[in-house]
């Protein structure tokens, strides 16, 4: 195997107004290698991933591809150069097949050019689709595709431009557990066919497991580079080896202690919310569930188990069966509004899509569901002072980093998006706040504020619901566990099973249907 | 200080992104005063060009509320010649049956605002509740509510039977101490400039005070997020278009009463893209979550300016719709993010 340099980055530095985003970084990437780049959000990952796919000039600096000097003035020039990114908002057109999205642009033609060869089109699609491992039908629509799908479907797409280095911006955080397994065995597959892979992450585990060469960005600087020797652990330059709490050193530049807070007590007996027989119509079903106030409950399941749709059952987002109790009282919110007057605050999982105006300013996010309580005369007029003053309020609270409140919300990092997420729904004064995917796209030091505010908050007496496809997570955050599976609770896990140390095979196994112990013989 | 050599492109494309429609204003009221000298800044000239566009100005209003909360309306054209229409065979009815002229002309006015409001719900009710589209619901709008206007006066004139009130309402205004025309009368600033100026003033203050300003914005910006934010998303948007209809039937008001009479094949013919121009112009966004209506006036003011100037200086009408194309994509090429 040889391994040769493909891509370099020489002293590169990048400057925006007021902002040193990449400071003379130099990496090489070489050929057969799996190279993940690790830093907190802002430490300049990002800024590098564009420069390499040349979507940003570097200020000083160049770049090398196969010991060549280049210049990428557009995306293009990169694409040309062989390189492919897999991006982390996905980017199929939802109205064509899959075999559609994967030759877009490179579509194999018929002899005389006008009409595309529709047989090859599709044999190619399901090729490349057997390269990443994914059963995929190439004659589907891409709106059709599960996120994890999707994502199978953009890896093959790279592969169909022959790109000898691809990027991959953050590429398990979409998945569960299983697909994120799926994937790690396609770039292991992709560097002994002597690719180059590059690839963003916050899972240090996954890094320290998978990636043979890694390079620690912080504050646009490259603070530090381990490899791998064979088949040996990380290594730094003296020898010793890297695990993962290493790199979570390296990347905040002091030591991290355990990033989960202590866990307080619940109020045993008073029930803020109860599911009795509830579900999402068509999607989960019989779910039995009281979580108490002060409590945390976590819901573990894979992508597409239901636990999402549950949720958004419970707050009037979808049609909800069975009964539900809030504060011992049943109701059913018909919209989040009447569950919002009814106490239940939802946090989604899409900051982008679903959770935050990304375009409006953080005082408008954080007031938006509770205009009511800013406003005077009935709630006609918008007290603007009260709207800063709670959103300064929340900004104090949650330690929410970020220039002026009144700028674009777009601006601000993962981690501080998802405080002022929160703090939208706190605004509103819930008795019981459901959480999907708290720390998605959020690096190591916002995640343990994140975790100390939810336990904060819980202390306070307010019942949480925690919906996480990261299961030391959950373990972690939450008094119990409850695991979804294929709609239906598959087990639970109290707080002593979470101290166990087999509690994350346990959910895992719940998780994939694999009946456990006393849990309904199979 | 000395400044530094060389100008910073990028952070002048930022001013030009915020305050381009207003440089555009004064770069084109320098040439038009330039060009006209004293004719272009003649009191009785802005009075008319204040005063021909107001209708226009008012639907641009309200179209602002609309494609900043997300949408579009083409029927606003036509539901003016509706609304129109109606209100005027209704206050003619009302005169042939003996009535005061007051009472004709208060029940007519009603008729005409109420029947913008009515129209407006409908296109609500069909972009909200029907689920269409809000180009192809109010496409169906443009062609229906003209249509039944035509209906109504068999594609001719409706003329008001109102001998002065009605046409008061349209032609008068508030005299201006100081300034008289050339006849030796004092110079009024009409009412439908004032109508303008006042819905424009109270539609800012919506957008940027008002709770429902604001949850419009949220809607435009981030629909899915708003509604599960709690806002009352079909709510919000069935209230826009309903507000639209209110506007089209105010500059229904001020264009009948003005001409006192409704010519049903020509009133508000393409008076829809007018708007949407003016909007677009001002730096309102198509694609919803931001809108400005003070930059909306500045456009209508823009687009009028245009068109006075070109008439004025003896350009060929069959030209004018050139310059403004152009006008109107250069303002759009001007104001658009610098890119990311």
């Amino acid at each position: 195997m040889t391994e040769e340099v493909v891509l370099a980055v020489r002293s590169v530095t990048v400057e925006y107004p007021g902002v040193r985003a990449l400071d003379s970084v130099s990496i090489a990437f070489r050929s057969h290698e799996i190279h993940a780049i690790v830093g907190e959000n802002g430490a300049g990952k990002s800024t590098l991933m564009r420069v390499l796919a040349g979507a940003v000039e570097p200020s000083h600096g160049s770049l090398e591809l196969c010991g060549r000097s280049v210049k990428f003035a557009q995306p293009s020039d990169a694409i040309r150069g062989g390189i492919a990114m897999v991006h982390q908002e996905l980017n199929l057109v939802p109205t064509l097949t899959v075999a559609e999205n994967i030759s877009l642009g490179r579509e194999p033609m018929r002899r005389g050019g006008v009409s595309v060869n529709r047989p090859l089109q599709v044999a190619r699609a399901i090729e490349l689709l057997a390269v990443v491992g994914a059963q995929i039908d190439p004659q589907r629509l891409a709106s059709s595709l599960s996120i994890a799908q999707a994502q199978f479907v953009e890896i093959a797409k790279c592969l169909a431009s022959e790109a000898r280095v691809l990027i991959f911006d953050e590429p398990t955080a979409v998945l569960g557990a299983n697909e994120a397994v799926r994937l790690h065995k396609v770039l292991e597959q992709l560097r002994t066919a002597g690719r180059t892979i590059i690839f963003i992450s916050h899972h240090l585990d996954e890094v320290a497991s998978l990636a043979d060469c890694v390079s620690v960005l912080r504050d646009g600087a490259l603070v530090a580079a381990f490899r791998r020797h064979g088949k040996g652990p990380l290594q730094d330059a003296a020898g010793d080896s890297v695990d993962a709490a290493r790199l979570a050193c390296a990347m905040v530049g002091r030591s991290v202690g355990s990033i989960y807070p202590p866990k307080g007590n619940a109020f045993v007996g008073e029930n803020a919310i109860e599911l009795r027989h509830f579900g999402a119509q068509g999607r989960s079903q019989g779910i039995n569930l009281a979580v108490a106030r002060g409590e945390i409950v976590g819901l573990a399941g894979l992508v597409g188990s239901g636990r999402t749709e549950t949720a958004e059952a419970i707050v009037g987002l979808r049609a909800a069966v069975g009964t539900l109790l809030i504060r011992g009282r049943a109701m059913r919110p018909s919209s989040p509004r009447t569950a919002m007057r009814a106490g239940i605050g939802y946090v989604s999982e899409d900051r982008k899509g679903s959770g935050l105006q990304l375009s409006l300013s953080c005082i408008e996010n954080t007031t938006l569901p509770s205009l009511d309580a800013v406003s005077k005369y009935c709630g006609l007029v918008v007290d603007r002072k009260a709207q800063r003053a709670v959103t300064a309020k929340w900004i104090a609270a949650l330690g929410v980093r970020c220039a002026r409140p009144a700028l674009p919300v777009s601006t601000l990092s993962g981690g501080n998006q998802q405080k002022i997420a929160l703090a939208r729904w706190l605004e509103t004064k819930p008795h019981v706040l459901i959480i999907d995917e708290p720390t998605r796209g959020v690096d190591v030091g916002a995640k343990g504020e994140i975790y100390d505010i939810i336990a904060r908050l819980a202390r306070g007496g307010l019942a949480c619901i925690i919906i996480s496809s990261e299961l030391p997570e959950l373990i972690g955050l939450a008094h119990r566990v409850v695991v979804i599976h294929a709609g239906r609770v598959a087990g639970e896990i109290d707080r002593a099973g979470l101290m166990q140390r087999d509690c994350e095979s346990q959910i895992m196994r719940l998780a994939s249907g694999i009946p456990i112990e006393l849990e309904g013989a199979a | 200080m000395i400044g530094r050599a060389g100008i910073d492109w990028r952070h002048f494309q930022v001013i030009l992104e915020r305050w381009g429609v207003l440089v555009a204003f004064a770069l084109l009221l320098g040439i038009s005063t330039y060009k006209q000298g004293f004719d272009f800044l003649n009191p009785e000239n802005v009075r008319a060009l204040l005063n021909s566009n107001a209708p226009v100005g008012i639907l641009a209003v309200g179209m602002t509320l609309v494609i900043a909360c997300g949408g579009i309306d083409l029927s606003v054209g036509s539901i003016v010649v509706l609304a129109a229409a109606l209100g005027t065979t209704a206050m003619n009815r009302c005169i042939e049956s003996g009535a005061s002229e007051l009472n004709a002309v208060l029940l007519g006015g009603a008729v005409t605002i109420g029947s913008g409001i009515l129209a407006g719900c409908v296109n609500g009710a069909l972009v909200v509740f029907g689920r269409i589209a809000p180009f192809i619901a109010t496409l169906g709008g443009l062609a229906a509510f003209r249509s039944m206007s035509l209906a109504i006066a068999d594609a001719g004139e409706i003329r008001s039977q109102s001998a002065a009130l009605f046409s008061a309402l349209g032609r008068g205004g508030i005299p201006i101490p100081g300034l008289e025309n050339a006849g030796g009368k004092p110079l009024t600033l009409s009412y439908s400039t004032v109508i303008f100026f006042v819905v424009a003033a109270i539609a800012q203050w919506f957008l940027s005070r008002a709770r429902f300003g604001r949850h419009l914005i949220a809607v435009g910006a981030n629909e899915t997020a708003a509604r599960y934010s709690g806002v009352s998303v079909a709510w919000i948007r069935f209230r826009v278009y309903a507000v639209m209809g209110l506007l089209a039937g105010v500059a229904a008001l001020v264009q009948s009463s003005r001409m006192n009479s409704v010519s049903t094949s020509q009133l508000g013919l393409g008076s829809e893209l007018d708007a949407i121009a003016a909007v677009v112009i001002g730096g309102t966004s198509l694609r919803g979550g931001f809108g400005r209506v003070w930059g909306t006036v500045v456009g209508v003011l823009i687009l009028g300016m245009i068109t006075n100037v070109l008439t004025i200086s003896g350009v060929s009408p069959y030209w004018q719709g050139a310059i403004k194309g152009a006008v109107i994509v250069l303002a759009v090429l001007v104001q658009r993010p610098a890119r990311a």
